[in-house]
């Protein structure tokens, strides 16, 4: 399941993303990448698995591979974030099915939280890391109106943004979760 | 999916255009329930002129659908821990075999003693290196991982017995979230036989790791097995009749 991913826009505001890796060269700048992505491979590991030290143990795995595999990244073929986010799907999925096949006796206080409440766990992944992977504004808009249940207005006032913004970023956090629902189906064919 | 999220130029609907970002805006009200009166009429009114937005509404109502089903989001900020291990990765440790950061440190090394391994994504991959195979090697060493026995993405060197006369074996074990990896380079086995590679757990389980076939050139492989390093106490190469060809204890596991 390695989508192939588009290149990342540059976002307003932000530094294009290509600091992690220096320029003309396969040298990978961990620390920078961590940095820069860390939080938003930290949510879809915590939030596709529940688990926060298994979602810490991901990253860090998520790391490993990417300094392994250094000189197999091509700038031409997406950026340092897709590359991450690529392997972080395969680690986070090693994982599920690992622990989907070793269950484990655990006191009822440490029981990490149900996952699997849709048909298709891999579609709980593959939610996880397109909700991971939308800008913090489109996220916070999307998860309040469709995951929390609020509504545009009740939202507006807790965060003061105007409604028409709100709706906005959330029609194109849709857009951008479809698309990467489609590639993924595509590219699991 | 673009990252971070495409169209953001658009956000407040400056980017598609005062027609087009007010279609957005209200089919984004419409997928949450939250039109208005009023707004539902001009909406109406959209949707007769343009059927696109029904098309629209029916392929982002998928997504809707989904968000319903994932429960909540965590928004979570990486620890003062995570952090210092992953700023270890890529870090020059006190292995000589690394000499600095960077492209240069996936070099092959040949020769005696330890031998270049295959880094590879894929679990349980194979490959028979002939003489002058040209293939970019590179040890898992490399990961610079250090640590004591059980640290995630460290390499262990574990240390087999029992070979025939002939078998040069080298073997490593890599702790991972999801259990051990074997890397092993294997000269000598019979050509064409199987070999099977089972982890052992401490309370005598046996976890099947992988099999590959003898070859009249050098083997490396990378095995896993769903065992945490912390609960497995040997490592063992078996022939097809299933009888040990090589094993390797390992030592406990201590923090």
């Amino acid at each position: 399941m390695i989508a192939v991913m588009g290149r990342a826009g540059p976002v307003p505001g932000r530094v294009a993303d290509r600091s992690p890796m220096s320029e003309g060269s396969s040298g990978l700048d961990v620390r920078a990448a961590f940095v820069e992505h860390g939080s938003s491979l930290l949510g879809f590991a915590v939030n596709a698995l529940r688990d926060r030290a298994l979602a810490e143990d991901c990253v860090q795995e998520t790391f490993v591979r990417a300094w392994r595999a250094r000189d197999s990244f091509d700038a031409d073929r997406g950026s340092v974030r897709t590359w991450l986010f690529a392997i972080e799907r395969r680690v986070v999925l090693d994982v599920y099915r690992a622990r989907t096949r070793t269950p484990s006796v655990v006191p009822l206080e440490h029981a990490p939280d149900p996952v699997a409440t849709v048909a298709d766990p891999l579609e709980r992944l593959g939610m996880a890391e397109g909700l991971a992977r939308l800008s913090d504004d489109h996220r916070a808009a999307v998860v309040a109106v469709h995951l929390e249940g609020l509504s545009y207005r009740e939202v507006s006032e807790r965060t003061g943004v105007p409604v028409a913004t709100l709706r906005t970023r959330v029609f194109h956090a849709l857009r951008a979760l479809r698309t990467h629902l489609d590639d993924q189906e595509t590219t699991d064919d | 999916m673009t990252d971070r999220t495409p169209g953001v130029g658009a956000d407040d609907g400056a980017g598609t255009g005062g027609a087009g970002a007010r279609r957005d805006e209200l089919t984004a009200a419409a997928l949450a329930d939250d039109l208005s009166p009023s707004e539902r009429v001009e909406f109406d009114a959209l949707r007769a002129a343009d059927p696109s937005i029904d098309a629209e509404l029916a392929s982002l109502g998928v997504v809707v659908g989904g968000l319903s089903d994932f429960g909540r989001w965590d928004d979570v900020a990486p620890s003062d821990g995570l952090r210092e291990r992953v700023d270890a990765v890529g870090r020059v440790g006190d292995d000589p075999a690394v000499s600095h950061i960077g492209p240069h440190v996936a070099t092959a090394r040949s020769g005696r003693g330890r031998r270049p391994l295959l880094i590879a994504v894929a679990a349980a991959a194979c490959l028979a290196i002939g003489a002058g195979g040209g293939v970019l090697l590179a040890t898992p060493r490399d990961t610079v991982v250090a640590g004591p026995a059980g640290t995630l993405g460290a390499v262990e060197h574990v240390d087999f017995v029992g070979q025939p006369a002939g078998v040069d074996l080298d073997g490593d074990l890599v702790a991972h979230t999801w259990g051990t990896e074997t890397v092993l380079s294997i000269d000598g086995l019979p050509t064409g036989s199987a070999f099977t590679v089972v982890v052992v757990g401490d309370d005598g389980r046996e976890y099947e790791s992988g099999a590959f076939l003898g070859s009249d050139v050098r083997v490396d492989c990378r095995l896993n097995a769903a065992v945490l390093r912390s609960d497995v106490a040997s490592v063992e190469i078996r022939a097809a009749d299933g009888h040990d060809i090589a094993v390797a204890s390992v030592p406990p596991v201590t923090s």
